[in-house]
């Protein structure tokens, strides 16, 4: 028992940092940009084929080998996203977003809801053209190895995935950075302003439309990664989005909107209680039990476990 | 420096502001009064490039300043604290005057212009890392004034910056203004609803009743308009 509860413990924090980074992506797009995002799991999908064919590309180059290759691959799959998140902005979603939509924001949301639903649609639909329906995983032979840890009292041992670790590893390093670079960069520090006041920001002379594509080719390159590394472990069809937007947008919500630790502890919390509640619960009903959590928080704390008051006000 | 000349803005087919003109020189102060609805803010909006003019024209250095985009004023030396003081609430103090020095100028003069704006307002470098969301009306203002010059501009355009403060914080702001515009040698165009206050301060005033500029000249001329003492300035016939 003490061992079961002891690698539920470990998995969820190492599977809930995973989600931090990926609620980070959706951080940007939804809490700080405030544009509604239905297609957020599809970009994480995108970042996992991404991942994929830039491994088999290593793999027929003979380069970085099956260690590092997956993981650098992910990495990659960010400004690969990050160019397609721009480029999607650019075409689509600036219409129905920021200084757009800025004059008339009582009607501005349903547009952003339609426009990201069928983006969303297409990439699955278009995904299963490209990509196929076979289930697919990035290769690493560290998917099939654990590092073992203990025995703790009790004789209990503590089996740790080396595929997950290693990514988990990468996700809070990706994380930091980001933070760091939205809290002390002018660029971050510009794309808050534009989030925060697009009118005034434009009469500081920032280039509105500019920050937000940045933001949002932030927020899909982000998430890519997230996929990149979650696709180490895991196998993926082009629908694979579906499982985890939902998670996304709990996380995001349950951290608090417009924060970026918010958001990777929303995410990690998503995580943790998913993993934990398999000790009792079926299968079937670990989304269930996210909601659970994400209804008691939201309830006992409307501003989101990590929300800054002062934005409420 | 500033000249707009015979403009005209219109909103779903009602005329906000028809041929309007008036124009400020390097180091000048002008002041724009006049009551609610006058359409002294879509003046404003309007030469910063956020609403579309009908007709006419607003040039910056004898170039016309309509066709370009709304964020490129900040870069041209034009800096804008606008009507209800629009701070990014949810960045600090320190923040909101970091992104003031967005353009090139205001980069280059930042230690001095950040030691500048901290004499000006001593409670902005006294809550420098509070955010700007939790700050009081008038520190707020004092913020928004400070964001302006971080650019190191070389006309700031104020909207109603007494706009609900008590008298004293509007009387303070006022005099900080006024000091700026001795001292720096600032060149300001003021939109007002406090008249008095307003055009003892300024150079020049222009008198904007709806849509239409009705009156100008230097502060005596206007003071000694009948007009202006019985709307604005509740005084009798001079």
């Amino acid at each position: 028992m003490l061992e079961n509860v002891l690698n539920a413990v470990a998995a969820g924090l190492i599977i809930g940092c995973l989600y931090g980074l990926m609620c980070i992506g959706l951080g940007l797009i939804f809490g700080i940009m405030k544009v509604v995002n239905f297609a957020q799991g599809e970009l994480l999908m995108l970042g996992m084929y991404v991942s994929l064919y830039l491994v088999g590309g290593f793999v027929a180059l003979g380069i970085l080998g099956p260690y590092i290759g997956p993981f650098v691959a992910a990495l990659l799959a960010g400004p690969v996203l990050f160019v397609g998140g721009a480029l999607l902005h650019r075409f689509l979603i600036s219409h129905v977003s920021g200084l757009s939509i800025a004059s008339r924001t009582e009607t501005g949301g349903f547009g952003q809801l339609i426009v990201t639903l069928g983006i969303s649609l297409i990439l699955q639909n278009g995904g299963l053209i490209v990509f196929g329906s076979t289930p697919k995983s990035v290769l690493t032979p560290l998917s099939a190895r654990a590092f073992i840890l203990g025995p703790f009292p009790g004789g209990a041992l503590l089996f740790l995935n080396q595929a997950r670790v290693y990514s988990c590893a990468v996700a809070i390093v990706v994380a930091i950075v980001l933070w760091l670079v939205m809290e002390r960069t002018r660029l971050g520090k510009s794309l808050r302003a534009a989030a925060d006041n697009p009118v005034a920001a434009t009469y500081m002379g920032i280039d509105v439309d500019r920050a937000y594509r940045i933001a949002f080719g932030l927020g899909a390159g982000i998430t890519a990664i997230a996929g990149g590394l979650m696709a180490t472990y895991l196998t993926f069809t082009p629908f694979v989005g579906l499982d985890y937007v939902i998670i996304m947008y709990s996380g995001v919500v349950l951290g608090g909107m417009g924060s970026i630790l918010g958001a990777f502890w929303g995410g990690l919390t998503v995580g943790f209680v998913q993993q934990v509640s398999a000790l009792v619960l079926p299968p079937q009903l670990q989304n269930a039990a996210i909601f659970v959590v994400f209804l008691l928080i939201v309830g006992l704390r409307p501003e989101g476990l990590f929300g800054r008051s002062a934005e409420r006000a | 420096m500033l000249e707009v000349r015979d403009l005209s803005v219109s909103y779903g087919g009602l005329r906000a502001l028809q041929g309007v003109s008036l124009a400020v020189g390097p180091g000048q102060f002008v002041t724009v009064v006049g009551p609610n609805g006058a359409g002294k803010t879509t003046l404003f909006k309007t030469i910063c490039g956020v609403v579309p003019a009908a007709g006419g024209s607003v040039s910056w250095d004898g170039a016309p300043l309509l066709s370009r985009p709304a964020s490129a004023r900040a870069h041209l030396g034009i800096a804008h604290v606008p009507e209800g003081r629009q701070v990014f609430r949810t960045l600090t103090v320190r923040e909101n005057l970091e992104m003031g020095a967005w353009p090139a100028a205001g980069r280059a003069r930042w230690a001095q212009t950040l030691e500048r704006i901290h004499t000006l307002f001593p409670i902005l470098a006294e809550r420098s890392s509070q955010l700007a969301g939790t700050l009081s009306g008038g520190e707020q203002q004092m913020l928004a004034i400070g964001r302006g010059l971080a650019s190191a501009p070389r006309l700031l355009m104020l909207d109603e910056p007494s706009m609900g403060l008590a008298p004293a914080v509007a009387e303070a702001i006022f005099e900080r203004i006024a000091q700026i515009h001795k001292e720096d040698g600032l060149a300001i165009l003021l939109v007002e609803q406090r008249v008095a206050e307003a055009l003892e301060l300024s150079d020049r005033g222009y008198v904007l009743e709806t849509g239409r500029m009705v009156l100008e000249g230097p502060y005596e001329t206007l003071l000694a308009d009948d007009r202006v003492r019985r709307s604005y300035l509740g005084l009798g016939e001079a």
